[in-house]
């Protein structure tokens, strides 16, 4: 009998991703035994410190360029600037469903744990480098969000969201194991690209061959069965019916969570697939991808025109800023990496700040959302009203907010990436946009309420507000601050 | 020796497609349930023909004897639904799309692709050893020095995954009334509220009308508040347990 | 077996039990008969795993512990959902996936 051997772990490589899975299960237990019922935001706040403490682990590894597992998981600084980012939508999101589980009457301990195994799979995902980690990453991310989905139980829609929601998660995980069994059959391998000499991965595999030589079909409908398979995740356009009913039916922070995480950690792994391992394909799934984003960006801005409902549209719009998102994974250049981060982080804080205002208008499980409640605002709740405003310039993408610095590098990659037909696609449907983000501004400071909705604040809700507003605006005043920290992640990733 | 293998095969391929086919096509659910333990267990034994025995027992343990148990399970406890429906449609109104998508993909996809490949299939025992070259398959051993060894992530991520689907399943579908408090919603208290002014003017008119009459039955009590809301599906939490 | 059976039928084969889940999971209204053929499409798709582990690698593993892995996530997948057909069972008396639909606009 032989020996077992334990592999060699770089512990710094998993250090935050250790952090935060260790403390979301002695959170569980803690909140299980110590954690009376009713004063279930305890649970909330260890949850907060535990994600600012992955978040202070991590810092110390800025610029390290390691990897772990053999090449599974990689740490370079794209990765840790996604780790940041994900932390950051964790711990607003936590922040905000303070005061509104006790509220709704949905108050449970679990919530706060699970939002941190969310938030732990988010971060695999942008860590990941093999395609197996990302489909588990993938799928611990979906299972989570369906039990969070279908958090508010008695209510029917959220039961009912959450169904839909796993119906056609677990589809999607169908074609994505499809996929990656066909990439496996062709090449022997699922790595994604060699992080010591002599590994077999993708990268290796597509470097050796060369185009006419080896007959790549097998590769190619499985990378098209992946892509299914993250288009449905992601929410691009055609296997997107059911976003706008699962982020109706959610419990709101959960929709801000996930309209913000689950893109953010999808497009990421897609990022390094397309451009670590199959950037020599790139003739063949460049115009597919191109039309994707084109069609997601119109039909989302699109469909979110005829909405009355704001959590509705607010719905579509995150569709269409998939498409945004996805102009920056698709040209395969820093300036693309470095577009796809700034994007991701405007619209990650933008998009929490405006669901946290629905929040706001939301009582007792009877949601005020419709424009008309939005009427008057200004006059009953002038901070509510100027925060949404600035989320809603934000998400048009209008000057001096971070959304718009983030459009501007998304674009200019596009542009310099030989994609200008796509680029002003973009501005084209942003223009769209404006208008109905627009149209809600105009009615809270110009209209007469027309019905008695009287939004409630709470502590944790204002903070997650403040912070969400003061990042949108310091980030668009001063984008430098930003720009000078994502220019140093690109650098790793282009390896 | 090879004409036999390929009559068990075929066999194999008839039961687990013949029974996958059957699962589709029938018009009751536990009939469905039962095919597709049937097809399970043909995928079983195509694991035994191609030599992943340890496989082979997961199936069985895992497909058959949990996840068809469940599926058994959520079928009989979701039972009285479909008593009445019995004679309905399984299918619904988009079959034939569904039907053309699968199809197209079959045939137009998989096929092709499947059949185009050459494949760079390994030497057999035989004519590996006669080559010189190591031969051999892996066991169930392997399997496990794998799982501490080369996919020690992988595993792990399994774990974590497999607790959060436990408290998941807890969390859904363990029903403590008392935990959950029921809120009511705005558009409820105010119809209750406007219940309970009716019941107050009228009072007040019986006790202007004068005390020989009889005072009318008691009140809309507040627990059928739900039932009138019944029909009214957009509405949220209006379900009262 | 290698010999006698050549992959493309293997493979064949999964490719027809893929398609056969993906129509069930698509046309089913019963909520239940959707998970099943989820369940169909992952068990061909673990197939294919283990027919290019058998026929392109016997000698390494990899085919065989990702099979696994892919078992366990359908494991936990249909644990959920079948609770969630449970929970919704109980409020809306009907597991007709058509039927669960209250959300639009």
């Amino acid at each position: 009998m032989e020996q077992i051997q334990i592999p060699p772990v770089d512990l710094a490589v998993v250090a935050p991703l250790i952090t935060v899975v260790g403390w979301a299960i002695v959170l569980l237990l803690v909140d299980v035994f110590f954690v009376p019922a009713g004063q279930k935001r305890i649970t909330g706040y260890l949850g907060i410190a535990g994600l600012v403490m992955a978040g202070a682990v991590a810092a110390p590894l800025w610029g390290s360029d390691s990897s772990t597992f053999g090449g599974m998981l990689v740490l370079d600084n794209f990765a840790l600037a996604l780790t940041w980012i994900f932390l950051l939508i964790g711990a607003i999101s936590m922040v905000i469903a303070l005061d509104y589980l006790p509220r709704q009457g949905i108050e449970q301990g679990e919530f706060y744990p699970l939002i941190m195994f969310a938030v732990s799979a988010m971060m695999l995902l942008g860590q990941s480098a093999n395609l197996i980690v990302m489909f588990l990453g993938i799928e611990l991310l979906s299972i989570t969000l369906y039990i969070l989905t279908g958090f508010a139980y008695p209510r029917l829609s959220s039961e009912e969201a959450a169904m839909k929601y796993l119906l056609l998660g677990a589809f999607a995980a169908g074609f994505f194991v499809y996929g990656i069994a066909l990439i496996y059959g062709q090449t022997g391998t699922v790595q994604l690209f060699s992080t010591a000499p002599g590994q077999e991965s993708l990268a290796e595999y597509l470097g050796r061959q060369t185009f006419a030589a080896v007959d790549l079909t097998l590769l190619l409908v499985g990378s098209g069965l992946v892509l299914v398979a993250f288009g449905f995740k992601v929410a691009l356009v055609p296997f997107h019916m059911w976003t706008p009913d699962v982020y109706e039916g959610a419990p709101t922070p959960v929709t801000a969570f996930m309209s913000v995480g689950t893109k953010g950690a999808a497009l990421a792994a897609l990022l390094r697939l397309l451009d670590m391992a199959l950037p020599s394909l790139q003739p063949i799934w460049l115009p597919v991808l191109a039309t994707l984003a084109a069609v997601t960006m119109l039909l989302g801005n699109l469909g979110a025109i005829a909405q009355s409902n704001v959590k509705r549209m607010l719905a579509y719009s995150s569709i269409g800023h998939a498409g945004y998102l996805l102009l920056g994974v698709m040209t395969v250049s820093e300036r693309g990496v470095q577009g796809f981060l700034f994007y991701l982080l405007a619209y990650s804080l933008t998009n929490l700040g405006a669901f946290a205002v629905l929040i706001a208008l939301e009582q007792r499980g009877e949601a005020a959302w419709s424009l008309d409640d939005f009427a008057g605002l200004w006059q009953r709740q002038p901070f509510l009203a100027l925060a949404m405003a600035v989320f809603m310039l934000s998400l048009a993408g209008v000057p001096p907010t971070a959304g718009f610095v983030g459009k501007f590098y998304v674009f200019m990659a596009a542009w310099e990436g030989g994609l200008g037909w796509l680029a002003l696609v973009g501005m084209l449907t942003s223009a769209i946009a404006a208008f109905f983000y627009l149209r809600v501004i105009a009615r809270m400071f110009m209209q007469e309420p027309v019905r008695d909705v009287q939004p409630q604040l709470f502590r944790g809700l204002t903070l997650g507000i403040s912070i969400a507003a003061a990042g949108t605006l310091i980030f668009g005043i001063l984008p430098t601050l930003l720009i000078n920290v994502v220019q140093q992640t690109a650098l790793a990733v282009g390896r | 020796m090879t004409i036999v293998i390929q009559i068990i095969f075929a066999l194999i391929a008839m039961l687990i497609l013949g029974s996958a086919l059957m699962m589709v096509l029938a018009k009751n659910v536990i009939h469905s349930a039962l095919w597709l333990i049937a097809s399970f267990f043909g995928v079983g034994a195509l694991y035994l023909l191609l030599q992943a025995e340890f496989l082979a027992v997961v199936q069985v343990l895992v497909y058959v004897g949990a996840i068809s148990i469940l599926i058994l399970f959520a079928i009989m406890l979701t039972r009285a639904a479909d008593l009445a429906g019995e004679t309905g449609r399984q299918w619904n109104n988009r079959w034939w799309l569904s039907l053309a998508v699968a199809g197209l993909l079959f045939g137009a996809l998989i096929v092709p692709t499947v059949i185009g490949e050459t494949w760079n299939v390994a030497p057999t025992e035989v004519a590996g050893a006669a080559a010189g070259q190591a031969t051999g398959i892996a066991g169930a051993a392997e399997l496990g020095r794998g799982f501490v060894y080369e996919y020690l992530l992988q595993f792990q991520v399994i774990g974590v995954l497999l607790l959060v689907a436990l408290i998941g399943a807890i969390v859904i579908a363990y029903d403590e009334t008392a935990r959950r408090r029921r809120v009511l919603t705005l558009a409820e208290e105010l119809e209750l509220k406007k219940r309970q002014e009716a019941r107050e003017a009228k009072e007040a008119k019986q006790s202007r009308k004068g005390k020989g009459e009889k005072p009318l039955p008691a009140p809309v009590p507040t627990d059928t508040l739900s039932k009138g809301n019944e029909g009214n599906e957009g509405n949220e939490g209006l379900v009262v347990r | 077996m290698t010999d006698a059976v050549p992959l493309s039928w293997v493979l064949g084969l999964s490719g027809a039990l893929f398609c056969i889940g993906l129509f069930a999971a698509l046309a089913r209204r019963n909520l239940v008969g959707v998970l099943m053929g989820v369940e169909l499409m992952l068990n061909a798709a673990i197939i294919n795993m283990v027919a290019f582990w058998r026929y392109l690698e016997p000698r390494f593993i990899t085919g065989q512990n990702f099979a696994i892995f892919i078992i366990a996530v359908a494991a936990a997948e249909a644990a959920v959902g079948l609770a969630m057909i449970i929970a919704i069972y109980r409020n809306w008396q009907t597991v007709k996936a058509d039927e669960v639909d209250s959300l639009k606009g």
